[in-house]
């Protein structure tokens, strides 16, 4: 846990209308660690999740990226996200283009590579989530497992320092989470940085370096798995471990 | 038999008179397409003013001149708007018909256009946008690589509708004096005093237009979206 600070959160709050979604979060991410992010359904997890690369604009303290903060005003939030990568629980490969366009979209459009470079890359990474022989296809012929690897690669293609990931099992059929899972687990082998939401508490125990309890919009607990689930100290999080375990 | 030949010789072929046919449907084509033109640049431009306000709430001036356009434009008939272009807003400047036409044409089918594009871009999956914003493309690179293009699949047969409709609709160019396909055919029927054979030669001429651009519309319809199965 001496990896340096990638994000700083600060007293985060997110309100929709008059509701209060984050009330106050308050929390660091080192590089190399796999945080997971568990909590009941409506507990401003997500919120939470989409507000480290502004999805959300937070309605109130800050987000920190690398030292820097990135929720003052006339930060440009588009080079931010560059190094930010997002996997939804809903894939949201891009409709209209092959697999290998998904990846090499982003990197082409931004300067970052040429189309041929952008290219081989794509095919080393579809190769690393073990599907290299999709690079012509379009999602709508894969299945979800397919999917969601696919939008990991699209991820890695920015070469991001940090993954966030939403839920990214949530929207599949149960023998499709093994093989994201396993993925992920590789991507956290090799030392990337990821803040997963996730209802798995199989891999929040397994994977993740520290596990955080979000409940009403604060985090209510947050320690090493042995420790988070072995002799969790919230009341709250003893009540949903009881009711998810 | 004999009786039709006269009838076809009487309209058609004495004086040339098929020459009302044709110039007709030179500037029939000629209007259609032009206003055509026109209706896709603004009807896009004033959908991407639309959306980029609902969205980000930015560019709130131009969202409502928007709004004010679209109102006047879907709130009266096209021949009122067609003789208000030709006879009041172009009285003083000596412009020709076929430009006032498509002047009109043109700025009434920009709306119709904006609108279903408008729907278009509403109707692409807000996961989409994000992912695009997620990786670091900014608003209008996310809306021209991944929106647009979906958007515009899902919005070709309405589309290609409100062309079918702009091209029957410019059968009005006669009220300002304009020898359009209706026009012309009705030009011989004063003439002649024979409606039959001039009438159902227009009627028979727009189908054959109408139905070649649904043909067209169709096909590129399937090419698009043939990637996706």
């Amino acid at each position: 846990m001496n990896g340096e600070v990638l994000l700083e959160v600060r007293g985060l709050e997110k309100s929709f209308g008059g509701h209060k979604v984050l009330r106050g979060i308050h929390t660091q991410i080192r590089r190399g660690e796999v945080v997971a992010i568990i909590g009941p359904s409506g507990c401003g997890k997500s919120t939470f999740l989409r507000s480290l690369n502004l999805l959300e604009t937070p309605t109130g303290g800050s987000v920190l990226f690398e030292g820097k903060e990135i929720t003052a005003p006339g930060v440009d939030v588009d080079e931010v996200r560059q190094k930010i990568g997002m996997v939804f629980q809903q894939f949201n490969l891009f409709a209209n283009l092959t697999i290998r366009d998904n990846i090499t979209l982003a990197p082409v459009k931004l300067g970052l590579m040429g189309k041929e470079e952008a290219g081989r890359r794509a095919m080393e990474l579809l190769e690393r989530v073990g599907l290299p022989e999709k690079a012509d296809a379009y999602p709508a012929m894969l299945s979800g497992g397919q999917k969601q690897r696919i939008a990991i690669a699209r991820s890695l293609a920015m070469n991001p320092d940090v993954m966030l990931f939403d839920e990214p099992t949530s929207a599949l059929d149960p023998e499709m989470v093994g093989e994201v899972l396993g993925l992920m687990r590789e991507l956290a082998k090799d030392g990337m940085t990821m803040v997963v939401v996730t209802h798995e508490m199989g891999f929040a125990r397994e994977v993740a370096s520290r596990v955080l309890f979000i409940d009403e919009g604060v985090i209510c607990e947050e320690n090493a798995p042995e420790e988070f689930f072995g002799n969790p100290k919230n009341q709250r999080l003893r009540e949903f471990l009881s009711k998810v375990l | 038999m004999q009786k039709i030949i006269d009838e076809f010789s009487l309209n058609f072929i004495e004086d040339d008179r098929y020459r009302y046919i044709l110039e007709g449907l030179g500037n029939t084509v000629l209007i259609s397409f032009l206003a055509a033109l026109v209706g896709i640049a603004l009807g896009f431009l004033v959908a991407i003013i639309r959306s980029n306000h609902d969205k980000t709430g930015h560019m709130k001036a131009a969202n409502a001149v928007c709004r004010v356009y679209l109102t006047v434009v879907r709130g009266t008939p096209t021949m009122v708007q067609l003789l208000i272009i030709y006879y009041v807003v172009f009285a003083s400047v000596n412009v020709s018909k076929v430009f006032a036409a498509v002047a009109a044409f043109g700025l009434n089918s920009g709306a119709y256009v904006a609108e279903i594009v408008r729907s278009g871009i509403m109707s692409v999956d807000e996961g989409q946008f994000e992912a695009g914003r997620s990786l670091g493309l900014n608003y209008r690179k996310t809306m021209r690589y991944i929106v647009m293009p979906q958007a515009f699949k899902n919005v070709l047969p309405a589309l290609g509708n409100e062309f079918i409709v702009l091209l029957k609709e410019t059968s009005i160019s006669g009220y300002i004096g304009l020898t359009d396909l209706t026009h012309g055919g009705d030009i011989i029927r004063g003439i002649t005093f024979s409606a039959f054979m001039p009438l159902i030669l227009v009627a028979l001429i727009y189908l054959l237009m109408v139905t070649v651009l649904s043909y067209g519309v169709n096909r590129l319809e399937r090419r698009l979206r043939a990637n996706e199965r």
